[in-house]
Order: C-alpha cells, then structure tokens, then sequence
C-alpha cells in the first residue's frame, strides 16, 4: 500500500459509513439537520481522534478481547471533557442528540478498526489516515443533513429557504434509512465509474 | 391475537426499526442463520444481564456523577464480555473457538450500549417502570427485538445481494433501503 492510498482511504475508497458501515445510527437519526451535524461532528472527530491515539500507547501483547474493552473505557474518559465542552458550545442540540452523543464513544472505529486497520500502520501514518478516516465520516454527516433538513423541513441551518416540494418523511428514521441506502448506492456508482475511467486511461 | 398483538409490541419498540440501534452488526448476523441464531442470543445475554447492572448503577450513582455514567456501563459490558469468555473457553475449546466471534460482535457495539441507555432513559419517564424486573424484560425485548429484525432480513438477504440488483445497490444499500421500508410500515403501526 503506498501513502497516498493509505492517506485518502477513510475519505473515499474505504469511507468509514458508506464502505465499512459503521457508525450509521447517529447518521440515520440525528443526521437531519446541519445543527445536529455539526454537533455530532464534532463529538465523533475529538472522541476518536484523541481516543485513538491514547489507544494506541496500550501494549500490543495484551489479549485482544482486554484491549478492546481498555480501548472502550479509555473512549468513555474522553467523553466527559467533550461532552462538558459541548454542553457549552451546544446547549440546545445536546437534549435533541440524547443518547447517540454518548453513543459515539463506543464506535466501531475505537473498538474494531483500531485493531485491524491504525495499529498496524506507523505512528505519523497512523495519525494522517485516522483523521482521514474521521473527515470521511464527517462529510458524509454534512451531505446527510443538508439535503434531508432542505428536503424534509425546507430549510438550511434553521434558515428557511424556498423549497417549492418538502418530503417530511425524510425527518423520520425510515427517511434515514432510505436516504443513506440510496447515498451509498450513488457513491458505489461514483466509484465504479471513477475505477473504470482509470482502467480505460 | 395475543401473539399477534405480542409480535406488534416488539415491532414497534425495535430499537433497530425506530431508532437504527445495532444496524451494522445486523447485516452481519443476517449472512446466515446460524450466525444470525449465535449473534441475536449473545446480544440478549448482553442486553438483559446489562439492563440488569444498569439498573443497580443508576440507583447508585448520584446526580453529580452522571457524567461517569458512561463508564460504569462500559465497565459493566468489559466485565461481562470477560465473564462469558473466561465461562467458554473453560466449556471446552472448540466450542470457544466457535462461539467466541459472536461475543467479539456483540460485546461493544450501539444495540447493546443503547438498550442500557434507552431502558435507563424510559424508566426516568415512568417512574413505575424503575425496578429490576422492568429493566431486565426491557433487555430481553431489545435482543428479542434484534431476533425479529435479523429474520426479517435474512428472509430477504439472498435477494438483496442477488445480480438481479444493480450492482451498485447490491447489498448493503440495497439492505438498508428494504429496512427503511421496514420501519416505515412500523412507524405507521404506531
């Protein structure tokens, strides 16, 4: 694998919702506004950044089954200064996220990925690919709320806009299902088409 | 009728048709049943002994150290995933080997930390509903629950991942838009 693969995978060829499927719940219920996103955004980037990288200091030899559950409870430090810090920043969105911010603290990105994928890689690749990994995670959130608040509430960052058809649907839970199936399904398309332009040049 | 009206209770507290709680390791149970039979009981095992404890620490815990709450469950899910390892590998070691991956999926992942946090969450709006016996039949019907969404998958999975699916929607989104429809015919029972 060179570098640049292994920078730019978490962005778009191994993105952390659309191909590895994790962490899509906050995204299917909480991803319906850019309020939401932004909040959400920024519990998952500091929770896993900086739990990631503390992970990474736990001794390799470990049994597997005990570093995961280290990785969990190391997660779950980290969320308390965040989740103080958010209750500054976003007093309003913290009640409306509930329990999915606290939820994010036991992704499958800390307790699985860790593992498999960032301690494996050398410190300063680990690092770069990670936020990677968390920007790709981070864009796919913003898609999501933008087009579902503009679709299903006609507007844009609370703002009202002039949206002539409002699917209400899409606010709901079953609308977050069905916006990312078709999301991810673009992107699949997205991807075959880019792969196949490469093969042909 | 009381079965029925049953099956619709536990439709319409799913915590994956109403709130997507435990979607990415229900794709993976629903590969094949008995993946689907080892993971839908280790998330039960989870959910009630976890609801349980739960239970105990948020009748210990004060209000000034809510913020550990998060902790103490996750130490809790820790111990048990220990417990149930240390208990299948001394059962005999094929059987360890058989069974530990379905603990693996099942110990750390959103079905199981949001069953604690939804019961918990329930019982501070029905008051009446804060005792063990509440907390532990909730547990039991998220993995019921979990059970009920996973057949529904698997009933369809060979299709959704068939080539009569265009192959940029074969699988997963194609799995996550029949769940959508799934929980949009849910939503209406309710």
């Amino acid at each position: 694998m060179n570098r640049k693969n292994s920078v730019f995978d978490g962005l778009l060829n191994d993105n952390t919702v659309l191909s590895s499927f994790m962490v899509i719940s906050p995204i299917i219920i909480c991803g319906d506004t850019l309020r939401n996103a932004v909040a959400l955004i920024y519990a998952f980037s500091a929770i896993t950044f900086l739990s990631v990288m503390f992970g990474s200091f736990v001794p390799q030899k470990l049994p597997y089954a005990l570093k995961i559950i280290i990785y969990a409870v190391i997660s779950s430090l980290v969320y308390i200064p965040v989740r103080l810090a958010a209750e500054q920043f976003f007093p309003d969105i913290i009640p409306r996220i509930g329990i999915y911010f606290m939820l994010l603290a036991v992704n499958s990105l800390i307790t699985v990925q860790t593992e498999a994928k960032f301690y494996r890689m050398k410190r300063g690749r680990m690092i770069l690919s990670l936020i990677f990994y968390i920007v790709g995670f981070d864009t796919v959130m913003l898609i999501t709320a933008s087009v579902r608040e503009l679709l299903a509430y006609g507007t844009v960052y609370d703002r009202i806009v002039d949206a002539d058809i409002l699917i209400s649907g899409l606010g709901k839970p079953f609308g977050g299902f069905i916006f990312l199936g078709l999301f991810c399904g673009v992107y699949r398309k997205i991807r075959f088409m880019a792969n196949h332009l490469k093969g042909a040049n | 009728m009381f079965i029925i009206d049953g099956i619709i209770l536990l439709l319409t507290s799913n915590l994956i048709l109403t709130q997507a709680l435990g979607t990415s390791t229900l794709f993976i149970a629903a590969e094949s049943r008995k993946k689907l039979l080892g993971t839908a009981l280790t998330i039960t095992f989870f959910t009630t002994a976890g609801s349980a404890a739960a239970y105990f620490i948020n009748n210990l815990m004060t209000e000034k150290f809510k913020n550990l709450t998060l902790l103490f469950y996750t130490l809790t899910i820790g111990l048990l995933y220990m417990i149930i390892l240390i208990l299948l590998y001394f059962t005999g070691k094929e059987k360890f080997r058989d069974i530990r991956k379905y603990v693996h999926i099942s110990a750390f992942n959103c079905a199981v930390m949001g069953t604690l946090f939804t019961v918990t969450e329930t019982a501070k709006f029905y008051p009446e509903r804060n005792n063990i016996n509440d907390f532990m039949l909730s547990g039991l019907q998220a993995g019921a629950g979990f059970l009920i969404t996973a057949f529904i998958l698997t009933a369809a999975y060979k299709r959704l991942t068939s080539s009569d699916v265009p192959a940029s929607f074969r699988g997963f989104p194609a799995m996550l838009v029949y769940l959508g429809i799934i929980s949009m015919a849910v939503y209406a029972l309710k």
